[in-house]
Formats: C-alpha cells, structure tokens, sequence
C-alpha cells in the first residue's frame, strides 16, 4: 500500500507561486486531497488516507498546523492538498430570555464551542447532534433547533 | 516541461517530539499505566519524558522519579493550581512550556506523554497541546459509566477501561461494560487493561506508538 510521509507544510494553495505549480498538474498530473475534519488540523502527528487510498502520516514541527488548503506534497506528476471538512454546527433557537439564559448556562458549564447569531446559538458539532441534545435534558424539547453543514440538506429535529 | 522543485524537506531539524495525554478520573491508574508503559517504551528505544499535572503538589512526577523506572530529569510536573482540566483544555500554555522544556533538556526527544490530574468525565485535552489522548475509566468506577457519556469517554481517541482484576470484586459484567464503551464510541478503540500485572500493556504501547508515527 502507498504511504506517504509529510514533515513539512509547503505553504497553501494560494500562495503564487504553488498556485501556479498546481495549475499545471490540473492539465496533465494528478491533484490528491486529504480530508480532514476541523478538530483534526490541529494535530502535528496524524495518520489519514485519501480517497484513493494513500496513506499519508503526517508529522510537523509545532509551529507548523494544518490548514485548509495546505499543500503537504508536490513532485512533476501529482501533489496532496488539505481539505477541511466543513464544521457542522447545531443550531438552538430560544423562544424566550429564560430559556437563553439557562442554554447559555448549559453551553458553557459543558465548554461547547459555540457561535451567537442574531438570538440563535451555534455548537460545532465534533459527535452526534443527539449527544448534545441530551446534556441539554428537557430544553432539548422546548427549543427549535436543526444542524447545519456541508453535507446536510437541514438534518430537522 | 516546466521544473518543479521536489520537496518535502523539513528545513529545518527533525520534527518535533510527538504529544500524547492521558486524562481520567482522580485514581482510575493514569499513574500506574505511566509506570506500566516506561520499561516498554525503553525496550522499544524510543525518547521520552513525562510531564505531570497535579493540583497543587508535585505528588506524581514525584513518584514518577523516585520509582527508579526512568531518569529523574525526564520527568517534571505543572501545577494545575484549579480544576486540573484548565491546563490541558481552556488554557494549555503551561503543559507546552513544560514541553518545551523538556525537548530542550533531552534533544532528539520522540515523545512527551501528559498526565492530566484526575477530574470528572467532561475533561477533554485540547489539540493544541497534544497530538493524541486517551482516558482512562476503571472497572471499580462502576460499569455504567460508558453509558453516561461523557465527553472523555466519548471523544478520546482511546478509551483504556482499567483495572480489569477488580471486576469480580465489584460485581461488574466486564465483557457489557467493554460493549457498552464500544457501542457508544462510534468504532473508536476501547482497550481493557491492568496495570497491576501489566496485561495489554503491549498492545497499549503498540496503539500510542502507531497514532503518533513512532513505530519501529
Ligand atoms: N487492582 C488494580 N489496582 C490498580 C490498577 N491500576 C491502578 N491501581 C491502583 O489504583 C490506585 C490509583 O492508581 P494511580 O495510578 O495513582 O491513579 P491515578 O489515575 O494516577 O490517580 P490521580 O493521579 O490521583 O488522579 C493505586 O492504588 C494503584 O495501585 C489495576 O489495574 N488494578
Ligand atoms: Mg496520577
């Protein structure tokens, strides 16, 4: 089986220079993308596989981190780049101040990591909506809420 | 055909050590694990130190240099001075400062392992401190705790269910309580473990060892 190992972030697929390196291999060379999910860029050691199957162990220098579209390979016919899996986020829509207040409380005693959007508050999801929902106990009931992300067309609740 | 500069070079030295943590409840055998996994990662020649957090002493790293296992400077202790999860989650900077330290004390190190001070079940380790983590539950801590979910349980990248003796002793169904840990950990590893005789200790080391790159 392939492997491949990277100990260096080359730089992103923005900067000019690799950019234009990459343009090239889109016309006769091969682009791989590694897809990673958010929590896992901020690893410096990390083993993952493509799509079609490379393995790739990942092993940087700590001032070094993951990103969306870091370049982590590149050679005359191919190249590896990161993509980010989008952050799916659980989004709770109270209805009334108590019932902020005590979602508040909850979100922070459970160190969630959170966004506020206009009255709605969002929890990046890193498990299953449902595990969330159930630290919440009876406000998970009172409360709208959906998930939204990349891949879902609105999971409702 | 245009040039294309082959490299994946670092530019600098060799990667930085590997980080792994190992969270758990206060008594679960984080400690007794440490001590377990020393001689195996020696044997195996790898470089490492350990870095404790207690919360107001030094009681572990203590231990940790007075067991005669490893090489006193190899092991150093943060005080958490709180809740021991502030300094492996909300703000880290003292545990990589205490890594650091240690990579410049012990150059070519390969590993640093954290030990988190025991806490409750929500006690995670940020990525920004460590590469890989573990949390340690045992057998005595009562079987229903995988199904209580919490996010250690939940979310680590290894679960050691630990001190697999005691199971008889306090009438828990080891074999449910491993399938309750797996079923609610979506495939992620769970390993059963004692570090009174040192069984799948091996295969602890040969996990950890895997994760971060560090076989051999
Ligand atoms: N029977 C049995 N006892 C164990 C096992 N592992 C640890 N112990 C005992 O459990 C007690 C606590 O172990 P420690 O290693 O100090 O636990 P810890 O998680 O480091 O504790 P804190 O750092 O205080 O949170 C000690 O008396 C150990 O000897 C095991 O697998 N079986
Ligand atoms: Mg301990």
């Amino acid at each position: 089986m392939a492997t491949l190992d990277v100990v260096h972030v080359l730089g992103s697929r923005l900067d000019p220079d690799l950019a234009e390196k990459l343009h090239g291999l889109s016309h006769h060379g091969t682009i791989r993308y590694l897809e990673l999910e958010t929590a896992d860029t901020a690893r410096r050691r990390l083993r993952a596989t493509t799509a079609d199957g490379l393995d790739v162990g990942i092993m940087l220098p700590r001032e070094e981190r993951l990103f969306d579209g870091a370049v982590l390979h590149m050679d005359e016919e191919s190249a590896l780049v990161v993509r980010v899996r989008g952050e799916r986020w659980l989004v709770l829509m109270p209805s009334s101040v108590p019932e902020a207040l005590e979602l508040g409380y909850h979100a922070g005693n459970l160190h969630w990591r959170v966004r506020f959007d206009e009255g709605r508050l969002l929890v990046a999801l890193e498990a299953p909506a449902a595990d969330y929902l159930a630290r919440l106990g009876h406000l998970a009931a009172h409360v709208p809420h959906h998930v939204e992300g990349p891949d879902e067309r609105r999971e409702v609740s | 055909m245009q040039s294309i500069e082959l490299s994946n070079e670092a530019p600098t030295a060799a990667p930085a050590a590997a980080r792994i943590g190992i969270g758990g409840p206060v008594g679960c055998g984080k400690t007794a694990l440490i001590e377990r996994l020393i001689p195996v990662l020696q044997r195996r020649g790898i470089n490492f130190a350990v870095v404790t957090n207690d919360l107001v002493t030094k009681e572990d790293a203590l231990r940790l240099q007075r067991s005669g296992l490893i090489d006193p400077t190899r092991v150093s202790a943060v005080e958490a001075g709180a809740c021991p999860h502030t300094v492996i989650r909300e703000d880290p900077t003292l545990n990589i400062a205490a890594g650091d330290e240690m990579e410049r004390l012990h150059p070519g190190l390969e590993l640093v392992i954290f030990e988190s001070g025991g806490d409750n079940l929500a006690s995670t380790y940020s990525l920004d401190l460590v590469d890989w983590w573990m949390f340690v539950i045992d057998v005595a801590g009562g079987d229903d705790i995988p199904r209580k979910r919490g996010p250690g349980v939940l979310r680590s990248d290894l679960l050691v269910v630990n001190k697999v003796d005691l199971a008889p002793h306090v009438g828990v169904d080891l074999d449910q309580m491993l399938a309750d840990a797996r079923s609610v950990r979506n495939g992620r590893p769970v390993l059963a473990t004692n570090a009174r005789t040192g069984q799948a200790i091996e295969e602890l080391a040969d996990i950890i060892l895997h994760a971060v790159l560090l076989e051999r």
